[in-house]
């Protein structure tokens, strides 16, 4: 008896002594390093960045924090990796809903990602939004 | 009354000491008059302070002496009883005492806290007890209604939030874990609480933990445990029934009436009882039709349970047996209304399904208990749950599971002892709408109890759990808990207390893939589990004022989520295809904090010949996400809480007349899921709904009523009158809760 009390003791200790705080992943630290610029805007292969256009506000500067707050051309929110980083997500009070998007690259050279939104009176929109550190 | 520690050993030595003398024996068993359970504690005490007390099993043992002598039957809680005896030397005289609950309630026994048996005043954590007569009178049969009639509990359809920490998972992912006598009943593929088919035919009393409970229980016992436990036989046969009809009234909208004929809803039930030699037999079947106050929302239910219990008479302590719980349900559950104008209690033709649902478990167990120090306890159930949708076959799921756990407890000395165990779940799930799956749940707990000064108890646990799914092994996590409490005087109790808890997520928030009317929910297999803690304070107050007894609870309480998993409406790429469509999918969201405060009491009081009792509680809670890299609260209330919730229940007896009022308050929803607020959203899924909860979510105020007659000492009739102000309100978005409904029932007890 005292002997599996004491082995489960151990355990618990080992267990939270051995863990270590947890590092960040790649993938984080490339998105949050860089302040990102937008390169090219584009829904279903055409530029939408103009004044009036879908992705207008997406345009300019955009900066993934640590504290996963960022600033998303003129939006502002919050953002987070799904799916096992290969997805991220951004909310903001001034978008609908929030965007998930798939991660097409991420280099420190390079943020692409794609989504698809159906609209009743629009179709399908397939969206890209490529970025470049600034 | 109570007696110092020293007295109560002095009294035992002393009567040791007298014992060698002379042969004079008093022996016998005392029992709660109500429930004929064993009582524990009991103080038996005669001459000078000289006396016993009873062990777990009511048993006792005492010598007074030859001659008359008067002993006194004692324990917190209960009326004392004083018996005369005259015994002659060397005989022994066989003495069984019953007591009558003094409005006490603080000295009930209780085993869910910590998986003894223990008086409820000396927990470290809040725990509820409904017993059977409770519900029994207010003709609740549906264990969901039974919860949700409960201080600081609120049940969304079907989903059980204790003090606010659990939102509305459209029914997957529980993070309270139903026990059906100390073992889990979960489902193995969605991770809910199968309510319809515990057995309130045959239950002595619900424990209900508030707050994290994992290091006893595991996972899923993240937000608190609800354990169900039934009735053993006992030397008197005990055979109990009713048979009830009911009908519901007019909707206080009367553009929502669609029905021309009346919504009549019954059932039967039937409980019995009985010793034979060793073996203690317990049956119970119950029959319940539904025709349901909505369209396409109606239910057909069997249920039926078996207890046998062997006391083997060569080995004393060795206790073996089988439980058997099944149960079989064709039903429609209502998901979407039709629209908000005409047909909110109509459901969307898109969204019905009809479903036969299967649901067994079979519990053979073997328990050893000897004089000594051991207790060994070796448990195992096999569950079988089965849903088959004869339309959409596509969403057929079976789900088997295997749990088994062995228990031991040693009791160091008279101030410490130890419980320790380990646990394992196997489970497996074939279904096209899950996929098929595995998953293995391994544990090791233990705890430690000390009672290291006089009146101050402390607790310690740690339990180690490892789950795998799939073979895929997660991560082995350490969670802890420890607690004390200090009997300040004779009636009062403080208790503090810090628990961990922790949730896999289960397979349905996983890999669940489907189309639902209007909604879809997408699968996210990189879910990850969430966790959390719960810290509380409390005092329970026993209270003589003049002719008012009962006791007063009160607690302040916190709880933090970790990785708080709910499912969020967005716009997802189909994991198999890539293409982007609109719907729900589980998503680790945010942390959260919930504070909160609860008073709970129970009084009682004889008015002449009208024996009045009054109960209720009031629960604040003050739920918020709390952002984890600032560590600070956001201003942002979580999903489908509500701040405010009072309960008072007053009855009152003459003769063979009873009479019970319940009233009901709860504050208006904080908070709901975007969707359905959602300009773009809100219409296509829920028709008319962004109007209506603009206009009615502002809390309610209903009231039930029953009356009795007992016909004769067997039989009883009853009326009941739920929702006796016609109240329109909702639980989760587009779920308008029954109108007025009437009841009328015959119930027998012999």
């Amino acid at each position: 008896m005292k002997n599996i009390a004491l082995l489960l003791v151990i355990c618990c200790l080992f267990q939270v002594f051995s863990c270590k705080k947890d590092s960040q992943s790649e993938k984080f630290k490339l998105l949050t390093g860089p302040v990102w610029t937008s390169d090219s805007l584009l829904v279903n292969g055409e530029d939408a960045s103009g004044p009036g256009e879908l992705l207008e506000n997406f345009k300019g500067d955009v900066k993934f924090n640590e504290d996963y707050s960022g600033n998303f051309g003129s939006y502002t929110g919050t953002w987070s990796f799904a799916f096992d980083e290969t997805q991220i997500v951004i909310s903001s009070d001034s978008l609908p809903l929030p965007l998930t998007a798939i991660i097409a690259e991420l280099t420190q050279s390079s943020l692409k990602i794609t989504t698809s939104y159906t609209l009743p009176a629009a179709g399908t929109l397939n969206i890209r939004m490529t970025f470049k550190p600034e | 009354m109570r007696f110092p520690t020293v007295a109560i050993l002095a009294a035992l030595v002393s009567s040791a000491f007298s014992a060698a003398f002379a042969q004079t024996t008093v022996r016998g068993r005392v029992y709660d008059n109500n429930t004929m359970e064993p009582l524990y504690g009991v103080y038996v005490i005669y001459g000078n302070n000289k006396g016993t007390t009873t062990g777990m099993d009511g048993l006792y043992s005492t010598n007074p002496g030859p001659g008359k002598s008067e002993i006194t039957f004692s324990l917190i809680g209960y009326k004392s009883s004083v018996r005369s005896v005259d015994i002659s030397s060397d005989d022994t005289l066989e003495l069984n005492v019953g007591l009558d609950m003094d409005f006490m309630e603080i000295g009930q026994i209780v085993v869910s806290a910590n998986r003894q048996e223990q008086k409820i005043a000396e927990l470290t954590v809040s725990m509820d007890v409904l017993k059977s007569s409770d519900f029994l009178k207010t003709h609740i049969t549906d264990p969901q209604e039974l919860i949700n009639k409960t201080s600081g509990i609120e049940i969304l359809d079907g989903q059980a939030s204790i003090r606010g920490g659990s939102g509305f998972s459209y029914g997957t992912g529980s993070k309270v874990l139903a026990l059906i006598d100390g073992l889990p009943m979960m489902s193995p593929d969605a991770g809910n609480i199968k309510w319809q088919f515990l057995p309130l035919e045959n239950i002595s009393q619900v424990e209900i933990i508030k707050g994290a409970s994992s290091v006893l229980y595991g996972s899923s016992a993240l937000n608190g445990i609800i354990n169900f436990r039934t009735a053993d036989a006992t030397n008197v046969p005990n055979t109990t029934f009713f048979a009830e009809a009911g009908v519901f009234g007019n909707p206080r909208n009367m553009n929502w009436k669609w029905w021309n004929t009346p919504r009549i809803y019954s059932s039967l039930s039937f409980s019995h009882l009985q010793k034979y030699g060793n073996t203690d037999m317990g049956i119970g079947i119950n029959l319940l039709t539904d025709n349901g106050y909505r369209k396409y929302n109606d239910e057909s239910l069997v249920r039926m349970n078996l207890r046998l219990k062997h006391h083997n008479d060569k080995v004393k302590g060795l206790v073996y047996g089988l439980n058997i719980n099944s149960g079989y349900t064709v039903k429609t559950d209502f998901v979407l209304w039709e629209d908000a104008a005409y047909g909110a209690l109509k459901q969307d033709t898109g969204t019905v399904s009809l479903l036969h649902g299967t649901y067994l478990t079979v519990d053979p167990y073997i328990s050893y208990k000897n004089s000594g120090r051991f207790t060994h306890d070796l448990r195992t159930r096999f569950q079988l749950s089965n849903n088959k949708f004869p339309v959409r076959t596509e969403d057929n799921s079976d789900g088997y599971s295997f749990y088994s756990e062995y228990q031991m407890q040693y009791n160091v000395s008279g101030f410490m002892s130890i419980t320790a165990g380990i646990t394992e779940n196997y489970s497996k799930v074939v279904s096209n709408f899950y996929g098929d799956h595995t998953g293995l749940n391994i544990a090791g707990f233990a705890q430690v109890e000390l009672d290291p000064l006089p009146h101050i108890k402390l607790v310690a646990g740690v339990r180690v759990e490892q789950n795998s799914l799939d073979e895929i092994r997660d991560k082995v996590v350490p969670i802890f808990r420890t607690g004390i409490n200090w009997q300040v005087a004779d009636y009062t109790f403080l208790r503090a207390s810090f628990g961990q808890g922790y949730r896999y997520p289960s397979i349905a928030e996983k890999y669940a893939s489907n189309t639902i009317g209007s909604i879809r929910i997408f699968p996210n297999p990189y879910i990850e589990p969430e966790s959390g803690w719960t810290t509380e304070a409390g005092l329970k107050q026993g209270i003589s004022i003049g002719e008012i007894k009962g006791m007063a609870d009160i607690s302040v309480f916190m709880s933090q989520s970790i990785n708080m998993i709910e499912y969020l409406f967005g716009n997802y790429p189909d994991p198999v295809t890539g293409i982007f469509g609109y719907g729900f999918l589980a998503t680790n969201v945010e942390d959260a904090r919930v504070y909160g405060s609860e008073i709970e009491f129970d009084l009682g009081r004889m008015f002449g010949k009208f024996n009045t009792t009054l109960s209720g509680g009031y629960t604040y809670i003050y739920p918020v996400e709390f952002n984890k890299a600032t560590h600070q609260n956001s201003d942002i209330y979580l999903k489908y809480r509500r701040k405010h919730a009072v309960l008072l229940s007053l009855n009152t007896a003459y003769k063979r007349f009873d009479l019970g009022f319940s009233l009901f308050a709860k504050s208006k929803i904080l908070n709901i899921d975007d969707v359905f607020l959602n300009e773009l959203t809100r219409e296509e899924i829920l028709p008319g709904f962004y109007d209506y909860w603009q206009k009615h979510n502002t809390g309610y105020f209903t009231m039930d009523c029953n009356a009795g007659y007992k016909i004769s000492n067997v039989l009883t009739l009853s009326v009941a009158v739920k929702n006796l102000t016609n109240t329109e309100y909702m639980g989760r978005p587009g779920d308008i809760q029954p109108q007025r409904n009437y009841s009328i029932r015959l119930a027998g007890n012999f």
